[in-house]
Parts: C-alpha cells; sequence; structure tokens
C-alpha cells in the first residue's frame, strides 16, 4: 500500500508526525519511506540519518544557453520567452539559469541555427540510505534554481518501488512537499491514499483544503490529523469543513512544547518524549492508522 | 525597487513577517506586497482581507486541427514536456496536463493553422485593498494544475505594473527556480529562518541561492528561543548576511494572529521587533545613512 502525507503547506508539522508515525510503526509492518519534498527535504534530519549509502545524480534540467559569438541581438527570443527569462547583459542576450524552465522557445525562434541550444544541466540528487531504525528511506535534494520536478519524485517512487521488490517491503509512506504543484501531484498520484496534516489556523484550512482537491482530482480516501489542535481555541471550521467532506480525524496532537525540543534533538517525538502529552496523542493515531488503514 | 522576503522551510513565519513589516514599512514607502507562495497564498488571510479584481491566469495550450495537420509530428518531437504524443500515423494528441504552454508546437508546426491557440486556465491573480494602506497582489495557482511559473510570473507582472515606490514580495519555501523567479529583481531579501537544525539547513540554502542572484541577504531568526541562534549567525556570516533580528517564540504572536490583528499594530513588545526591522530595511534601503 502507498501512503502519503500531505498538507497543502509547509511548517504545520507534516515530516514531525511523518517520523513519529514511522517510529511507531516500524516494528510491526515493512515499509520504505520517500520524502517527495525535493525543495527542503528534512525526514532525514528527523529520523537523525548522518550518511547516505547511495546517491544519484539526477541530469533531467534543462536550461537555454545562448552563445554570444553567433547571436545577432534581435531580441526575439526575449519577447518570446513565455517567462521572462532572458535578460540583456552590456548588450548580451542571456538566459537566467536559475528561472529558465528549459521550454526551448527562445531556440525554436531564434532566426540563426546553433545560436541557442538547450543543454541538460544536474538537477539534483536522489539517495537512499538505511535508518537506525531499519527501514530504507529514499530522498532527494533539488539544486538551488532548478525547475521543481514532479520527475523527481517519480524517480524517488521508482526506486522506493524496487527496494519493496528486493526487500519484501509492503508499504511506502510519501512525506510530500508542501503546496499543490508537480512535486504534490507526483506524490499523490498513484497513492492508494493521502493523510493530511493541518492546523486550526484560517491559513492552513485554506492550504489543506486546496490539497484535498488534489486528492478528489485522483479519487483518493483521504483522512486528517489536526496539529497543535489546541492553539486556537474556538476555531472550529477545520473539523467543520472534515465533517462536511466526510474526512475522518485520525487524531488530534496538542501543542507540545517537547515537539520543536525533538526536532533539535533529530529524532522523532514520540522517540525522544515518550511521555509527553503529543506522544499519546501520537500513539492514539498510530493505532488507528493500524486499524483503519494497514489492515 | 524591490525586497523579498524569503526563508527556506514552510511554516517558519515568512508571511508573519512579511504581512507585519508591509504595515511597518508604509509610514517610509508607498508600497505594493506581492503573495508569490502561489501554491498556498495566506497573507490575504493573515491581513483579513477577501481576495478581489480576479484576473484569469491563461495559457496557450494547443488545439489541433486535423484537416489540416500533416501528420509529420514535429510537434510532438519538439515537445520538451513529452504532453503531445501521437498514434502510429502521426495524428497528434495533446495531455493537457502535461503541456506547459510554451508554444513550441506551434513554433515548428509547417502548416499555417494547423495547431491553434487553445487556452488552458492556469490559476488567478488579485489585486485586493487592504485597510493597511497597501493594496495586496496575490497569484493562486488552480487545484490541479502543476506549474507555478506562469502564476509567480504574471502575479508579480501585475504587481510592478502598479509601480509603487516600493515592491514587497513574499515568496514560497524552498529554493526552486519558482522562489528565483519572485527574487529576481530584489534590493534586498531578508531570509525568516528558525534556530532549528530543520530551519538552518534550509536557511543555508536560502542564503546559496540569494549569493547566487548576487542580492545582499538579512536574515530575521523566527523561534529563535527554540534552538541555537549561534549556529544561524555561523551560517550567515558564511554568506555574508547579517542576523538582524531574533524574534522570540511568541504566545502574542499567535493571539493578534488569531485576532486577526497583525501584531505590529498592538502594544505587545513584540511589535518594537517588526519595527526594528522596518527601521534596518529603511536604513539599507536609504543607503545606509
Amino acid at each position: 500500500m502507498q501512503l502519503v502525507i500531505a498538507s497543502g503547506k509547509g511548517g504545520v508539522g507534516k515530516s514531525t508526525v511523518t517520523a513519529s508515525l514511522l517510529y511507531l510503526l516500524k516494528d510491526e509492518y515493512r515499509f520504505v519511506a520517500v520524502d517527495a519534498d525535493a525543495d527542503a527535504p528534512n525526514l532525514d534530519l528527523l529520523l537523525g540519518v548522518e550518511h547516505w549509502e547511495e546517491e544519484r545524480e539526477l541530469v533531467g534540467a534543462k536550461v537555454a544557453r545562448i552563445n554570444t559569438e553567433s547571436c545577432i541581438r534581435c531580441g526575439i527570443c526575449q519577447e518570446r520567452c513565455p517567462y521572462d527569462c532572458i535578460k540583456v547583459i552590456d548588450g548580451d542576450y542571456v538566459v537566467s539559469e536559475l528561472t529558465c524552465e528549459g521550454c526551448n522557445v527562445c531556440g525554436l525562434v531564434c532566426p540563426v541555427p546553433g545560436t541557442i541550444t538547450l543543454e541538460e544541466v544536474r538537477s539534483g540528487v536522489v539517495r537512499k540510505t538505511t535508518t537506525r531504525y531499519g527501514f530504507p528511506l529514499i530522498s532527494a535534494q533539488l539544486d538551488v534554481g532548478r525547475p521543481n520536478s514532479g520527475k523527481l519524485v517519480t524517480e524517488e517512487k521508482e526506486w522506493a518501488k524496487k527496494l519493496m521488490g528486493e526487500l519484501g517491503l509492503k508499504h511506502m509512506v510519501v512525506d510530500s512537499a508542501a503546496g499543490i504543484g508537480c512535486q504534490v501531484i507526483a506524490s499523490i498520484g498513484g497513492a492508494d491514499l493521502t493523510i493530511l496534516v493541518a492546523e486550526p489556523t484560517p491559513a492552513s484550512l485554506s492550504d489543506v483544503q486546496r490539497a484535498y482537491k488534489v486528492v478528489q482530482h485522483f479519487r483518493q480516501p483521504a483522512y486528517l490529523i489536526i496539529n497543535k489542535a489546541d492553539f486556537n481555541p474556538g476555531f472550529m471550521a477545520l473539523r467543520e469543513w472534515a465533517e462536511a467532506e466526510g474526512i475522518p480525524i485520525l487524531g488530534e496532537i496538542p501543542y507540545d512544547r517537547a515537539i520543536p525540543r525533538s526536532m533539535s534533538m533529530l529524532k522523532p517525538f514520540v522517540e525522544a518524549f515518550p511521555d509527553s502529552k503529543a506522544a499519546d496523542a501520537m500513539r492514539e493515531i498510530a493505532e488507528r492508522v493500524r486499524e483503519e488503514i494497514l489492515r | 525597487m524591490q525586497i523579498a522576503v524569503s526563508g527556506g522551510k514552510g511554516g517558519t513565519g515568512k508571511s508573519t513577517i512579511a504581512i507585519n513589516l508591509a504595515i511597518a514599512l508604509r509610514e517610509h514607502y508607498d508600497l505594493v506586497l506581492a503573495d508569490l507562495d502561489v501554491e498556498a497564498p495566506n497573507d490575504h488571510l493573515l491581513l483579513g482581507v477577501e481576495l478581489a479584481n480576479e484576473e484569469p491566469v491563461e495559457l496557450f495550450m494547443p488545439r489541433f486541427d486535423y484537416q489540416k495537420c500533416t501528420r509529420c509530428r514535429k510537434c510532438a518531437e519538439v515537445c520538451e514536456e513529452h504532453a503531445i504524443i501521437t498514434m502510429r500515423d502521426g495524428t497528434p494528441f495533446l495531455m493537457p496536463n502535461l503541456c506547459s504552454g510554451c508554444a513550441a508546437c506551434e513554433i515548428v508546426c509547417p502548416v499555417p493553422g494547423a495547431i491553434l491557440p487553445g487556452k488552458k486556465l492556469m490559476g488567478h491573480t488579485y489585486l485586493t485593498e487592504t485597510p493597511y494602506g497597501f493594496p495586496l497582489v496575490t497569484g493562486r495557482l488552480l487545484e490541479g494544475e502543476e506549474r507555478a511559473m506562469p502564476i509567480v510570473s504574471r502575479a508579480k507582472k501585475r504587481a510592478q505594473g502598479l509601480e509603487k515606490e516600493l515592491l514587497m514580495v513574499d515568496t514560497a519555501a524552498g529554493t526552486s527556480n519558482t522562489v528565483s523567479k519572485a527574487l529576481e529583481d530584489s534590493r534586498l531579501i531578508i531570509a525568516v529562518t528558525e534556530p532549528t537544525p530543520l530551519g538552518i539547513h534550509d536557511g543555508e540554502l536560502i542564503l546559496k541561492l540569494a549569493k547566487l542572484m548576487e542580492v545582499p541577504a538579512m536574515v530575521v531568526v523566527n523561534r529563535s528561543d527554540l534552538g541555537d541562534v549561534a549556529k544561524v549567525r555561523e551560517i550567515a556570516e558564511k554568506y555574508g548576511a547579517e542576523v538582524i533580528a531574533e524574534i522570540p517564540y511568541s504566545e502574542n504572536i499567535i493571539r493578534s494572529y488569531v485576532e486577526g490583528k497583525p501584531i505590529v499594530l498592538t502594544d505587545y513588545p513584540e511589535a518594537g521587533l517588526f519595527r526594528e526591522i522596518a527601521s534596518r530595511v529603511v536604513e539599507f534601503l536609504g543607503g545606509g545613512e
């Protein structure tokens, strides 16, 4: 089974919840964890990963380059670039490597053959390790300024699938990126269900509603975990929304200083502070995941 | 002139800092705030306004006139996104979700009129008046659409079009090319980070991006009592950035957020911190008098 943890936005505790859930399930279930947030991968940090057993470079990204020798400075490339990535610097037309999407429109409209070429560049790395808890983790790190590609996530999931075959693993748990863009779509697409994490604030509600639309797009069941549940008493809209949509609430985790403290210790909070009230709530959630999802 | 508020990790408080800084800077500049976190735009919620003046962001999407199409497959060959597939006889079909709207297919098509300009709705931009004396431009990607870049690009243009003295940009988390697009043309980047190992890890990436883009950066440490600020200073120094403020974890900030009143306008002591950040920014933009 492939399950995804998503939130629509960063900072609501998605990776924190994921790390603790993995920790609580590790003895009973055989799974591979995938950190699909290549832009800001954090699951490895929360699981105390210190080294990678294997790394693969990804050269998927493409950027356009303009040869200033043959360029006749007609400006058509700049005019046609859909994303305004071509600037004139000291009289030369230059493609901004940090914003180019690699669509090659400039190359196609350029009247001088061979002046604009599309070059493959490194977009990041995909890597694998075995965590100290015994289960493998696949993670990726996008290079600074590269297009945030769903292909990277697909690559990670392919590797994870291969590991499942080799190691006889039953489940894949994907910690999705923030937002609703291509990485999130690649994370949710092909999964069996999504667990949404949100906090009771208008911003988080708005973000999770958007993530839920992506889940619906793939016709998947969704569940909700409410983090920092007591942080905004009186804000009922999140719970009301879940109820109206028929999204089961797996549990509510109270705001607890044990969580940020455990993050500084680079440990899942259920391991670092097993007696905290947040850990109690998390164990209840893991119990429901066992009963309702993994059965 | 443009400045940006950015930060590696989501949830570090970028938007909170952006809106409070915008309110504080309003005393010094005629400004516009642009929320370019198009996958999860929240500035309007923090400012307590309803998005207004919606404009669609539509992208080119090819429509094939099969009467005219010669089945030459050039459109499919040129498509970097592999959004056009061809049948055995060369008949092209579009997979709209993969299409980036770049129009490369139309450019290479040898038959005039065989590829017609269809349109695909990617999201919207908004221009909302706020009660704080500055307008807010918001970009919002449609759910189910993958490409944030066109929305970022269009929302930014809309904000630039207002020709205010200061354009303040609030970016998405991370360091992908849509963040670079938002940061482009900035005179200064305010990098928001937390002093936790995760925050420091991601914060370093945004400083790296600032350096690559040759934009000076200043660091604001949010929830500064949750970790080791000395480590943030170390990283900041490595990239030639200065830590200009430390904002401790504060119930007051949460309270003001819940009450929908920006903290900088309250009597809480934290308000002073934001005014101080604003004066550092003014000092910097004014040439450091």
